[in-house]
């Protein structure tokens, strides 16, 4: 005879059927692609240093383009050729050269290109030569241009964290949002519909007659839980792997590490209620088509957590990081922040998990009752005056 | 022996059953008929434990069968399904490893019957690309896969082609047998005729009739044949005598007493010859349409 408790058979059923089909695999090796992509595509972006190799014609151009190799950003990189102008004039026709610079007469500089000059070199060029310009008007007043006050005389100070970790905050609260709402969707709905399908076919007959409708529903949300967490971990694996591995400095990825742990913490508290709105959304319709209607609250709720996600900021977030669901991204999205004492994280969670809780039993109310009942669509109000 | 005592049940202030009991005996088939919304998938249910009743019990062997699960018993339910993208294979070992089966052996069941069925070269084919008569033998399969220790079946012949009819009655008259207490319902009055052993008639919630066939026949033989060389027209007139149904030399009738019988069969052999004078055997069907009216 069989040992196994019913709700992992009906468990295994779930996962089972779902990693044998084939649009699931599909759909997951995509998404990974798409990860891998983007990361690959994002550091090959950063990590390209422009080259450009210029030559000056008279002594203040050299001068502009040597101030300019000084201040060049770490992605370019500038090399100064000096060289007549005759021998520049061919460099540049055989694109040995990206530009020329020489001083006009009007005490103005032309940057001569051959298709194009590219705007990045034209602003270098342009600040250098406003500096070169300078420092000589000045000293040629006799005033030592070290003396007068340095444009970083006043530093930039932000109240909430550097401009870097912002955008960082910024692109993980979309990556999470994101990653919340796809699997809300991707692994919430199958819930319903297998319940329908079971309702539906009136297999749930069958299956009632064999086992609690508790530990039916039970193995269906667990099964369904597997699922998403598994494709949310291969997904975070992958997307952090390759980040890790990427050879540009990423900042903050320990941070991110650390906040990922959190997130799927939180995301499996906020799916598991999810999961209870579904069976009993599955329970109350009659048919397929009938979730189409009913889903809609959900799929608002759904949308409304993703923008949430990623518009929310200050007070606002602080709130929403304790309201069941919402929380499951508001809370991992303050956590990138680094400045939040470790109680709330456990505080936010502990109200999850008992809404959680309360959902979960009102859930399986709904669905024990509805789930046998023949005939159309139920109303919430109608399935609670159903008895056994 | 399952037996049902006093099942009531009502949805809202509809009563569904009232007071319905009866025995389902072992080594024998019951047939459960009555017209659609007479109570007979309300009371299957209860006896799956599906639904609770609000008043009577449900004992197996004199044991009283609680509102719980019955991993035990093979179940058909009235609307037909399992489900439908799903090979017929995998589903028959789903249902088995829900019922306590291990899953080899719930394989090892499921192709068996599917052999019996006929239907071994498709176990692989997902339901829904069966032929409907297929389904349902699918659909028996899932019933009997655990060796049920009863067998609880909604319409188990309907949709069947006469010669699936032949395997489901060959298969029903084998658990049987073997001592599976079996309880069907069916529209099919003539082939419960042949098939049953054990009839409950039920109407508006209430068993109008119930019992072995043979007892049901007996005790409904009340009414004569009576054929003769001339015309029975006359017996319209006889006091005591209830003409059924009378056209030309035959006639079905029945007697208020035997003494009558006695009376006529002599005012008979007076008018001439009698070619047959037979205490008439009512059908099943005949029984039904009687109880019912």
């Amino acid at each position: 005879m069989n040992s196994t408790p019913a709700w992992l058979t009906v468990t295994l059923r779930e996962v089972e059927t779902k990693v044998r089909d084939k649009a699931f695999i599909i759909s997951t090796l995509i998404t990974v692609l798409l990860i891998i992509g983007s990361i690959v595509v994002t550091s090959f972006l950063a990590n390209r240093t422009a080259n450009y190799s210029v030559a000056g014609g008279d002594e203040l151009s050299l001068a502009v383009l040597y101030q300019a190799q000084q201040d060049q950003p770490d992605d370019v990189d500038l090399s100064v050729q000096n060289i007549d102008a005759g021998r520049a004039r061919t460099d540049l026709a055989d694109g040995k050269l990206t530009a020329v610079l020489s001083a006009g007469a009007d005490g103005g500089f032309v940057i001569q290109g051959r298709e194009e000059v590219p705007g990045k070199l034209t602003g270098l060029l342009d600040a250098a030569a406003q500096q070169v310009l300078t420092t000589r008007m000045l000293e040629s007043a006799g005033i030592n241009p070290e003396q007068l006050p340095g444009t970083d005389l006043v530093s930039v100070e932000l109240l909430e964290g550097d401009a870097e970790r912002n955008s960082m905050i910024q692109a993980m609260a979309f990556i999470f949002s994101f990653l919340f709402y796809m699997a809300a969707l991707i692994f919430g709905m199958p819930i319903a519909n297998s319940v329908i399908e079971e309702k539906q076919n009136r297999v749930v007959e069958i299956l009632a007659s064999a086992i609690r409708l508790r530990d039916l529903l039970a193995g269906k949300i667990l099964g369904n839980i597997i699922l998403a967490l598994g494709q949310l971990l291969v997904f975070l694996g992958v997307g952090l792997g390759a980040a890790w591995l990427s050879p540009v400095q990423i900042p903050f990825l320990g941070v991110v590490f650390q906040v990922a742990t959190w997130f799927v913490v939180f995301f499996l508290a906020g799916f598991l209620v999810l999961a209870g709105f579904w069976a009993a959304l599955g329970a109350l319709a009659a048919r397929t088509e009938d979730l189409q209607q009913s889903s809609g609250p959900v799929v608002t709720l759904l949308i409304a957590i993703l923008f949430v996600g990623i518009y929310a900021k200050g007070t606002v977030l602080v709130i929403a990081s304790y309201v069941p669901i919402v929380s499951s991204v508001a809370m991992p999205i303050r956590l990138l922040t680094g400045t939040v004492p470790w109680w709330e994280p456990v505080l936010s969670l502990l109200i999850v998990l008992g809404f959680c809780w309360l959902v979960l039993v009102f859930a399986e109310r709904i669905y024990r009752r509805a789930v046998m009942h023949t005939g159309g669509a139920l109303t919430l109000r109608k399935a609670l005056k159903l008895e056994d | 022996m399952l037996q049902l005592e006093s099942i009531t049940r009502s949805f809202g202030d509809r009563p569904v059953l009232r007071d319905v009991g009866f025995d389902v005996p072992r080594g024998a088939l019951t047939g459960f008929v009555g017209a659609n919304g007479a109570g007979k998938t309300t009371t299957m249910r209860i006896i799956m434990g599906l639904l609770t009743a609000h008043g009577g019990t449900v004992r197996l062997d004199g044991k009283e069968l609680g509102a719980t699960t019955r991993p035990d018993f093979g179940y058909m339910p009235e609307e037909r399904g399992l489900y439908p993208r799903q090979p017929v294979i995998d589903q028959l070992v789903y249902l088995g490893s829900l019922h306590g089966l291990s899953r080899p052996l719930a394989r090892q069941r499921a192709l068996d019957l599917l052999e019996r069925f006929g239907l071994a070269d498709r176990s692989k084919a997902k339901l829904e690309s069966l032929s409907l008569g297929n389904q349902q033998r699918v659909q028996v399969s899932a019933a009997l896969l655990h060796d049920p220790a009863v067998l609880v079946l909604d319409e188990p012949f309907s949709g069947l082609d006469p010669l699936a009819v032949d395997a489901m009655s060959s298969i029903l008259r084998d658990y049987a047998t073997r001592g599976v207490p079996i309880l069907f319902s069916s529209h099919q009055l003539d082939l419960l005729e042949t098939l049953v052993e054990n009839l409950v008639i039920i109407q508006d919630g209430t068993v109008v009739a119930s019992g072995p066939a043979e007892t049901l026949r007996e005790n409904h033989a009340d009414k004569h044949r009576l054929v003769l060389d001339g015309d029975t027209g006359w017996l319209r007139e006889v006091p005591g005598v209830q003409a059924l149904d009378i056209s030309g030399p035959e006639a079905l009738i029945r007697f208020d007493s035997p003494h009558i019988a006695h009376q006529v069969l002599t005012e008979s052999l007076q008018r001439g010859r009698v070619l047959e004078f037979s205490l008439h055997r009512p059908t099943l069907a005949d029984i039904y349409r009687e109880v019912i009216r």
